[in-house]
């Protein structure tokens, strides 16, 4: 039987993500650096694009790997 | 006008001569083509995530400043062919953030000065850094606190006893190895000393 994947219920009102804040940032991914999902990060689907910019900006400017260690 | 945000990562090998003079390099770009910076700041030395342009190191420099949006297309154009610059970033904010001022401000006075920029630290030929402290003191780790599900330590609870079962089960052989090293030391040195008697003795006779 297939289990039920698990909600999480953290809730996203106006996380105003930055890409200079990376201690934020860095708890959306995982040790291979990948991006959680929506469904870990509690984030609705604006937030989670907001999210994914932000990484994706600290990412090149050399912030935050594109792979984890 | 528009007011944008300009990230720019400079070579540290520029800022060592002269911070001033590093910075001029990204605002004189911007105000070549008509944009008016207000704010242009040192944001923080630190090492980079991965490896640009062969450098490991870079200062990021962060500026506020008011330009045409025609302009900015060949801003970008002449960012990308400064080689001082080795990454920037310009994004449209809507106003400047409570607290830029006063940083930028506090750069401007005489007492501020730039800390020289550590060397670039090598890579061991086991991949490993040399993990020096930043300006900002973050730690980057992908280790977060959402990762940390209940469900884990229960799970990693019986393997680490399991491990110091077999601790415990290698331990006594352990120690027979080295209490044979032990009596394999032990007659060795005591024939040095009956050797070393042995000379002596002769010596004496000699005498």
């Amino acid at each position: 039987m297939k289990r039920p994947i698990k909600k999480s219920t953290k809730g996203c009102d106006d996380p105003r993500l930055d890409y200079k804040d990376l201690e934020t940032l860095a708890k959306y991914l995982n040790p291979q650096g990948e991006i959680h999902a929506r469904r870990k990060t509690g984030y609705c689907a604006k937030c989670q694009r907001q999210l994914k910019q932000a990484i994706k900006r600290a990412r090149h400017m050399g912030l935050l790997a594109f792979v984890g260690q | 006008m528009n007011l944008y945000e300009g990230m720019f990562l400079l070579d540290n090998n520029v800022v060592r001569e002269d911070w001033t003079k590093a910075k001029e390099v990204a605002t004189g770009i911007l105000e070549k083509h008509g944009a008016s910076v207000t704010i242009a700041r040192r944001w923080a030395e630190r090492s980079l995530a991965y490896t640009i342009k062969k450098v490991n190191r870079g200062t990021y420099m962060l500026a506020y400043f008011d330009a045409d949006p025609g302009s900015i297309t060949i801003i970008r154009r002449d960012l990308e062919l400064n080689e001082s610059i080795m990454r920037y970033l310009v994004l449209k904010c809507d106003a400047v953030p409570e607290g830029e001022q006063e940083l930028h401000d506090a750069e401007l006075s005489t007492d501020f000065s730039v800390p020289e920029p550590p060397e670039d630290h090598v890579v061991d030929s086991t991949g490993e850094e040399d993990n020096e402290s930043n300006d900002l003191d973050i730690d980057v780790g992908f280790d977060s606190g959402l990762d940390a599900s209940p469900a884990r330590p229960k799970a990693a609870a019986p393997k680490a006893e399991e491990k110091a079962e077999d601790k415990k089960e290698e331990a006594p052989a352990a120690e027979v190895t080295e209490s044979k090293e032990e009596t394999k030391e032990a007659p060795a040195a005591e024939a040095a000393e009956s050797k070393e008697e042995t000379t002596e003795a002769a010596a004496s006779e000699e005498a």
